[in-house]
């Protein structure tokens, strides 16, 4: 392991002495690697990427591939360009036995788990999934990886735009809750895949929600922190219209709330209520044109309650004249 | 006595009391989505969108009826102002409701079987209902369809031009409507073009 400058018990010691010199910030603030570096990690994955990827399987760089078993093990060099892990070398996970092909026997016992970078996190986040709806009864358990692709999976306060968080979210859920085989797959035994439309019944057109809300928004307690991976089971999950059809809208501090800085500084804080975020009935509301609104009808109805009394006091006032 | 004559055929009636129930209904439902949150007790917020959005699909029918109706009947013709004179009568109309009528002079064009509409009637009636009311039946078609929203325009949610034009405008026909109501009070009693609306006859003064 020439790379190699520590042992993993060496840099986990590491890690945690840089996190508490960083205040406990996360991981992401703490990796921050030179240019030089980022360019030898890019060069390195070239080199995975020249038999891993959908270009090899046309022109296999080596005559002796199995094909047919590296058509299932590709990966979308521009996916993972774009992913959290994108400055990482695939070493850093794959950590031993993938430098030469054929790779080592016993190499995929060495890939690197969430927890073994993410240990901090990653133990909240275990905590809230043991209490899942998720966590128990099923026949494959769920691990992070069942979720999250570390290719592909981009950091939602780095995707920010809501159609992109909620895109890659809900196929997630929707992976299993819209495939039989897939749910049955995880499925206790003889537990049939409740129709997603029809747990959504009550829910005006529900696909469309869908596109621009995520499952989680509703099936998750909220965490001011983090995104919450308890699943909460069904009969606690959010139906009220008004919980995100409103002023205080949940959305803000969950799909939204990597929006809200961004938006204050582009349009100011009265028009980032109403611009930066998509239109949805009852929580985009704008205090000053509802302000002016609510004035002119206020207005109108003063104004004819004023002219219907003067004609009634002047037509009195005449009447008595005619009188006298 | 006062003489009678008749001004509005059934048509007319029944599609204006229609349209006055609808658009009533609307604004209810409608002041309810926009403003909902834990503290609106006009209408709970699921129902109102089941209201509004069958409500919305009515006017936009009932408004189908009328573009034709008027055409077919020549209907559409009161709603032109006639040259010459236009603005003189706009201004002497205004002034009548500013001061006249305060001292009980009588309305400067009372209604007639040609002319049903005082011009400036005629232009704000012309305004609401081929301009403002179509405004808020097609951003109200487009809001029920979403997917016919563009969707970004200029950097922004494509729905949001859609719904800021659906709330202004509809805005503004709740305001006509009130004051519609309230000029309906300066007949000859203040009943009286209120009972022409559901009898058809006018009683001249
Ligand atoms: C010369 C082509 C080639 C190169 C270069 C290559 N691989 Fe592979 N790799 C394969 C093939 C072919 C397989 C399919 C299984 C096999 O033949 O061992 C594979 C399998 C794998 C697997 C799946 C192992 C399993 O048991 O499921 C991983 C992970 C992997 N490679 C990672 C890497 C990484 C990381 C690199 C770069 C450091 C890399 N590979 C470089 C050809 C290559
Ligand atoms: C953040 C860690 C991480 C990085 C970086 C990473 N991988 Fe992986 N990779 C994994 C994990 C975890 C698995 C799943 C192993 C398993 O299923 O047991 C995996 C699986 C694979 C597989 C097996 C097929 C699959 O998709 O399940 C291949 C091939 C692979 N990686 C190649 C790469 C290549 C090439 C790179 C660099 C471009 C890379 N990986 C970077 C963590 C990583
Ligand atoms: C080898 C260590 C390593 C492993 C294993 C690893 N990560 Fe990461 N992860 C990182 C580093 C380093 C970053 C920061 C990357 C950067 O800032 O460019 C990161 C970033 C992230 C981010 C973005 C967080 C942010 O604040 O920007 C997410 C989400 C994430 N990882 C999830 C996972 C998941 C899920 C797994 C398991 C499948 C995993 N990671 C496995 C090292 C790792
Ligand atoms: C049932 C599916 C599922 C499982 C299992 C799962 N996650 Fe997640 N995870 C999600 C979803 C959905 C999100 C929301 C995406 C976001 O906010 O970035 C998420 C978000 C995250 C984030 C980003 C949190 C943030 O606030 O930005 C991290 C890190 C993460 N998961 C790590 C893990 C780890 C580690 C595990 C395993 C212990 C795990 N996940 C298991 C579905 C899952
Ligand atoms: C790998 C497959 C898989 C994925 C991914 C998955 N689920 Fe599930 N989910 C299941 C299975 C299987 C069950 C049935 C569990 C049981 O009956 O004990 C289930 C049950 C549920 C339930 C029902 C709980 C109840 O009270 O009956 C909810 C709600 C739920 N999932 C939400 C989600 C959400 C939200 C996501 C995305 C973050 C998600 N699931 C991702 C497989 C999955
Ligand atoms: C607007 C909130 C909301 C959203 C968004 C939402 N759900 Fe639900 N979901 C609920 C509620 C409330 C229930 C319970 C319905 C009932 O019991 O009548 C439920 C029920 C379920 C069930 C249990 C079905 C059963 O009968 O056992 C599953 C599974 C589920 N949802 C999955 C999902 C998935 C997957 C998504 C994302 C595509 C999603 N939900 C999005 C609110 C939501
Ligand atoms: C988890 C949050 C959430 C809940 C709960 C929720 N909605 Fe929505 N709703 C949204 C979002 C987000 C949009 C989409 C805005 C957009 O992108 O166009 C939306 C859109 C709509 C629309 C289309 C109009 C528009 O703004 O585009 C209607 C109608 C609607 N919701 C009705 C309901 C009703 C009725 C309920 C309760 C039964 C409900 N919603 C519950 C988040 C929610
Ligand atoms: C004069 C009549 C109408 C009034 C006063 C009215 C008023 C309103 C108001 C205030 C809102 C909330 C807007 C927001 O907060 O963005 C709304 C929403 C909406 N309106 Fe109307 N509207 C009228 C007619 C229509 C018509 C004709 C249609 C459709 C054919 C329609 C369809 C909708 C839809 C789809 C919504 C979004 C919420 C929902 O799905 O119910 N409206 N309306």
């Amino acid at each position: 392991m020439p790379e190699r400058m520590f042992s993993v018990a060496q840099s986990g010691w590491l890690a945690v002495c840089l996190w508490l010199l960083l205040g406990g910030s996360t991981l992401a603030a703490a990796f921050n690697p030179t240019p030089e570096a980022l360019e030898k990690n890019r060069q390195a994955n070239l080199k995975c990427l020249a038999c891993h990827s959908e270009a090899a399987l046309r022109q296999p760089p080596k005559v002796d591939l199995d094909l047919k078993k590296l058509r299932g093990l590709i990966v979308d060099p521009a996916a993972f360009a774009a992913s959290s892990h994108a400055r990482l070398a695939c070493g850093k996970c794959h950590t031993e036995g993938y430098a030469e092909h054929p790779h080592a026997e016993d190499a995929k016992d060495m890939t690197s788990t969430c927890d073994d970078c993410h240990s901090k996190q990653a133990r909240v986040i275990e905590a809230e999934f043991e209490q899942s709806v998720h966590a128990d009864n099923l026949t494959e358990p769920m691990t992070c990886l069942t979720c999250h692709n570390p290719h592909r999976m981009q950091a939602a306060k780095n995707l920010k735009q809501p159609d992109l968080i909620v895109a890659q979210d809900n196929r997630v859920c929707l992976g299993c809750h819209d495939s039989d085989a897939t749910f049955a797959q995880y499925a206790p035994e003889k537990k049939t895949r409740p129709l997603t439309d029809d747990a959504h019944a009550w829910l005006p057109n529900a696909r469309m929600h869908w596109k621009s809300v995520r499952c989680v928004e509703c099936h998750t307690p909220s965490n001011p922190n983090t995104q919450s991976h308890q699943i909460l089971s069904k009969d606690k999950a959010v139906k009220d219209c008004v919980a995100c059809h409103s002023r205080d809208s949940l959305l803000s501090a969950r799909l939204y709330r990597h929006l809200a800085e961004e938006d204050q500084r582009k349009y100011g804080f009265i028009n980032s209520a109403i611009l930066g975020k998509p239109y949805v009935v009852g929580a985009t509301r704008n205090p000053l044109l509802d302000g002016i609104v609510i004035a002119l009808v206020v207005l109108t109805l003063v104004g004819m309650l004023a002219h219907g009394l003067v004609r009634y006091l002047a037509a009195r006032l005449r009447r008595r004249k005619q009188h006298d | 006595m006062t003489e009678r004559i008749y001004l509005f055929p059934l048509w007319l009636r029944l599609w204006h009391w229609a349209n006055a129930l609808l658009i009533l209904v609307l604004g209810v439902t409608g002041i309810s989505l926009h403003f909902a949150g834990p503290d609106m007790y006009l209408v709970d917020f699921s129902l109102a969108v089941r209201i509004h959005n069958v409500a919305g699909l009515a006017l936009a029918a009932l408004y189908g009826f009328f573009v034709i109706a008027n055409a077919v009947s020549g209907n559409w013709w009161q709603y032109v102002p006639k040259s010459p004179g236009v603005l003189q009568r706009c201004w002497t109309q205004t002034r009548f409701y500013l001061w006249g009528v305060f001292k009980g002079e009588h309305e400067p064009f009372p209604m007639t079987r040609e002319a049903n509409f005082n011009a400036l009637q005629a232009i704000i009636y012309w305004l609401v209902m081929y301009l403002l009311l179509p405004i808020t039946i097609v951003s109200g078609l487009i809001y029920l369809n979403p997917q016919w929203a563009p969707a970004r325009m200029f950097g922004l949610d494509g729905l949001l031009p859609v719904a800021l034009l659906h709330y202004l405008s509809a805005a503004v026909i709740l305001m006509f409507a009130i004051s519609h109501v309230y000029l309906g009070t300066m007949g000859a009693r203040p009943t009286s073009t209120h009972k022409t609306m559901i009898t058809g006859w006018h009683e001249a003064e």
